[in-house]
């Protein structure tokens, strides 16, 4: 039976109890060792890598890789041909974001709406696109469609093209978006007399467009990632202007280290305010 | 006036995309017929998927359907290598420790921020270039038996374009991988703590737990989206074109050049895709129903 | 020592049973927050102890302490002579010996209710599966749905899921059985034949510790009532004080809340 010698020690009824503190956690359970595992794990990667590199001759020549962003040209300043290519990267994406709301939202449009031709356009459009790869969509944009709608500029073709394949994705973000918003407030909207469009601009938007914005901000990030297919065709964007770098300098690991760097900076950045927002809208509740 | 939930009926949008429709298609036929004045030629195509070989007095595979089996041939492999990454990625992920939790999450991220086109290009270089040569692929084939000869080129294709092959499976697998894991740790997420709680109550090991009770309703969850993943997978495969891997889409390329008939070989390149990945996107939508029916 | 620590020595030496349960002040934390503080409990074999008390107040946390699927981090908790400790060993020794009911039931979905009942004792217990097809079919009949043994938990009722849940703890053969608010999430209509089963098991001279609100089951089979709030234990007592004469405070609204509503 317990004994009252193992509890003798706790003060009687009435007196507080001292506060008992909690006992300390083993060091090597703590989260901080794990990080710092972790690290080392990383810088051990690193060095084996760098030791690799150093077993395979690969003579590395940084110094060369700084012409490749800009030069020095009598007292001008002119870009090199990664910036030149990053800034064309930029530039797909920007556009290319807006052309994707633009289809998105036409196509979720249509798939809410009750229009029959409207429906079944939507869904040729979502399955072809779903069903075949980017890279057969790019050489169809680029080799049929392009000299069939006369465009002069392959990377407007390009764009067009992107924003045709996110444009299947943002479709859904709006259409879920929407459809997340419950059909009581439809009903509620109806009650106090809105019609159809006034319930969307003033009740169902206001809600569902907050859902929206993390995954659309994920179609920039994939707008990024993706527009390095365009090298495929003649767009000279980012990765374009890398594989020709290394075509003239044989520089191939700097250049693809330090364009893969530049593109991680760029996407993981967005990532990052997607999860922030994320949690913003978690936390709205 | 609630979304959605209207029968269809033909009204003014029905109208307005019809229009548009129509002015569409009238439009390209008039700049392919009047401006281009262009010809459709759609003869050179039957004889890319079969032709007949006098050798051998029937009829054998040419490039279109060759190049279509090696983009299964290294979708299949790519799904299965990225699997089993996949699962043990995942399994980090969700892991008590913090550590394998990092080392997932690490991993994960970096692949789904990097655009695949340099990742192939730099993974490619370095994979040909620095592992393969380690697997001496090239001499232990010369030394092979025809028998054993037939079955790795029935495995991975042509002989000579093994070390090839490889490099673009490795490249493809890790990048499928990091998408698997997700789907497994959101599996394994999916199992109620409850589960656990139970397994324990009856006195199983951890070990116990995951092989008999977690996994199992993991798996029922997570195999429609892997199986999702094949498709993706098939898709994705047309990147490894870029590193001359010799399927569907880079002999497409070829042909299309060599063929001077860009319009016709891209759209039925196209249509190839289209026909596959529905045809697969159909059967998995059926599994997907007659998986999970136990668990609420 | 504590208010409730010298009842419990008490009490324990007047009914004169060996302890199989040991609970010495123990103290447990989540994070910062202080869900059991300086508990003292102790069960002798056969004994059937009821833990009630408001939401919150710790009485889930110090059953599962009890087979450890929480730790404690001060005192010591003994069942049946092992110190609950982290040596891992220990702890599937003795799980296997506290059977637990939950009030989600837990039962495994993508198991039949005989798979349910037969997992435990091939894969813990190493027994064939013709002795634990046996064993489970015991027990399913013991719980009244022997018939039900090939079905899917889903294709059942909640009250035949519960008896499941016991059934498949049963089949362990443990010599304590946990319940925690086994019919709380069960229909009004449902929470009976779930009682009944439970009471049996009482009858059979099982050690039980029961967290419920069911206070008829309470005062007909508990030998011990214990009443907790803010992670202490308030009072202890046997049903006969424990209902007719509360003394503290917090113990008497709470019977009240419960009792007339
Ligand atoms: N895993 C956990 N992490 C942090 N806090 C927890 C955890 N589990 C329980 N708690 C907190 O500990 C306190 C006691 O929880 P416990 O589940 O033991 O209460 P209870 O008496 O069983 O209540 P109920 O009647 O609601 O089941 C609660 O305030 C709860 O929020
Ligand atoms: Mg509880």
């Amino acid at each position: 039976m317990s004994d009252s010698a193992t509890n003798s020690g706790h003060p009687g009824p009435g007196a507080t109890a001292p506060p008992t503190t909690k006992p300390a956690q083993l060091w090597w359970k703590s989260t901080w060792f794990d990080i710092v595992q972790f690290v080392a794990l990383g810088g051990l990667l690193v060095w084996l890598t760098g030791r690799g590199m150093a077993a395979m001759d690969y003579r590395w020549q940084w110094y060369r890789l700084p012409r490749a962003f800009y030069r020095v040209i009598d007292g001008e300043l002119i870009w090199g041909p990664l910036i030149d290519g990053l800034l064309v990267t930029l530039e797909i994406a920007a556009w290319g974001m807006v052309l994707t709301l633009v289809i998105g939202l036409v196509t979720a449009v249509l798939r809410l709406s009750d229009s029959i031709a409207g429906r079944i356009l939507a869904k040729v459009y979502l399955e072809t696109i779903r069903n075949t790869p980017l890279l057969v969509q790019v050489s169809i944009f680029y080799f049929v469609l392009q000299p069939i709608l006369g465009i002069n500029n392959p990377l407007w073709t390009g764009i067009l093209c992107l924003a045709f394949f996110e444009g299947s994705f943002a479709s859904e973000i709006i259409r879920a978006g929407i459809n997340s918003v419950s059909r009581g407030q439809w009903e509620a909207s109806a009650t106090v007399g809105l019609n159809r469009l006034q319930a969307y601009r003033y009740v169902v938007l206001p809600q569902a467009v907050p859902l929206m914005l993390p995954p659309l901000t994920g179609i920039l990030v994939n707008l990024i990632k993706h527009s390095a297919i365009l090298s495929f065709v003649a767009v000279f964007e980012l990765t374009t202007e890398a594989r020709n770098l290394i075509a003239d300098t044989f520089l191939s690991f700097e250049v693809w280290f330090v364009v893969g760097g530049m593109y991680l900076v760029m996407t993981i950045s967005l990532s990052s305010l997607v999860a922030l927002l994320e949690r913003r809208i978690r936390a709205r509740g | 006036m609630v979304r959605g939930s209207k029968k269809p009926r033909f009204g003014i949008l029905d109208v307005i995309v019809l229009a548009a429709a129509i002015a569409a298609v009238a439009y390209v036929t008039y700049r392919v017929d009047s401006v281009l004045v262009y010809t459709w030629d759609w003869s050179a195509i039957p004889g890319y998927l079969f032709r007949y070989d006098e050798d051998l007095g029937h009829w054998v595979p040419n490039l279109l359907i060759k190049g279509l089996i090696t983009t299964i041939r290294i979708s299949i492999w790519a799904l299965i290598v990225a699997s089993i990454m996949g699962t043990i990625l995942g399994v980090m992920r969700t892991s008590q420790r913090l550590l394998p939790r990092l080392i997932g999450w690490a991993y994960v991220e970096f692949i789904r921020n990097i655009p695949p086109v340099p990742f192939l290009f730099l993974f490619y270089f370095f994979i040909s270039s620095q592992i393969i040569p380690l697997l001496n692929i090239g001499s232990a084939l010369d030394q092979a038996s025809p028998a054993t000869l037939g079955v790795v080129e029935f495995l991975f294709g042509p002989a000579n374009l093994i070390e090839n092959f490889l490099s673009g499976l490795i490249s493809l697998s890790m990048m499928s991988a990091a998408y698997i894991a997700e789907i497994v740790r959101a599996g394994i997420l999916a199992v109620p703590k409850g589960q656990y709680e139970a397994g324990s109550s009856i006195g199983l090991s951890k070990l116990a737990i995951m092989r008999y009770i977690v996994l199992p309703q993991a798996i029922q969850r997570v195999v429609p989206p892997i199986a999702g993943q094949f498709i993706t997978l098939i898709k994705d495969s047309s990147l490894v074109a870029l590193i001359s891997i010799q399927e569907l889409s880079f002999l497409a390329m070829e042909i299309a050049i060599s063929e001077q008939r860009f319009f016709e070989v891209w759209l039925f390149t196209g249509l190839m895709y289209f026909t596959i990945c529905y045809a697969c996107a159909l059967a998995f939508g059926r599994l997907e129903k007659r998986m999970g029916r136990h668990l609420r | 020592m504590t208010d409730h620590g010298q009842e419990n020595a008490q009490r324990f030496a007047d009914a004169g049973r060996p302890a199989i349960i040991r609970i010495e002040a123990v103290n447990k934390w989540f994070d910062d927050f202080h869900v059991l503080k300086d508990i003292d409990l102790t069960v002798g074999a056969g004994e059937k102890v009821v833990v009630c008390g408001p939401s919150g107040s710790g009485k889930s946390t110090l059953i599962r302490c009890i087979n450890r699927l929480e730790s404690h981090e001060q005192g010591l908790i003994e069942v049946d002579g092992i110190e609950l400790t982290d040596d891992n060993k220990r702890i599937s020794e003795i799980r296997s010996e506290v059977g637990m009911v939950f009030q989600q039931f837990n039962l495994f979905p993508h198991l039949t209710v005989l798979e349910n009942c037969t997992l435990g004792p091939i894969r813990a217990r190493g027994l064939s599966k013709t002795d634990a097809r046996a064993l489970a079919m015991e027990f399913l009949e013991k719980v009244r749905i022997p018939e039900q043994a090939d079905k899917y938990p889903s294709q059942l009722s909640g009250g035949q899921q519960q008896r499941v849940a016991i059934a498949r703890s049963l089949c362990m053969r443990p010599k304590i059985m946990l319940f925690d608010e086994p019919t709380s999430a069960l229909d009004p209509e449902m929470i009976n034949e779930v009682l009944d089963v439970m009471t049996e098991l009482a009858e059979s001279g099982m050690t039980m510790l029961c967290v419920t609100h069911e206070m008829g089951f309470a005062r007909r089979v508990a030998d011990t009532m214990v009443f907790m709030d803010h992670g202490e234990i308030v009072e202890m007592a046997s049903p006969e004080t424990f209902f007719s004469t509360p003394k503290s405070d917090r113990c008497k609204d709470f019977l009240e809340k419960i009792l007339h509503h």
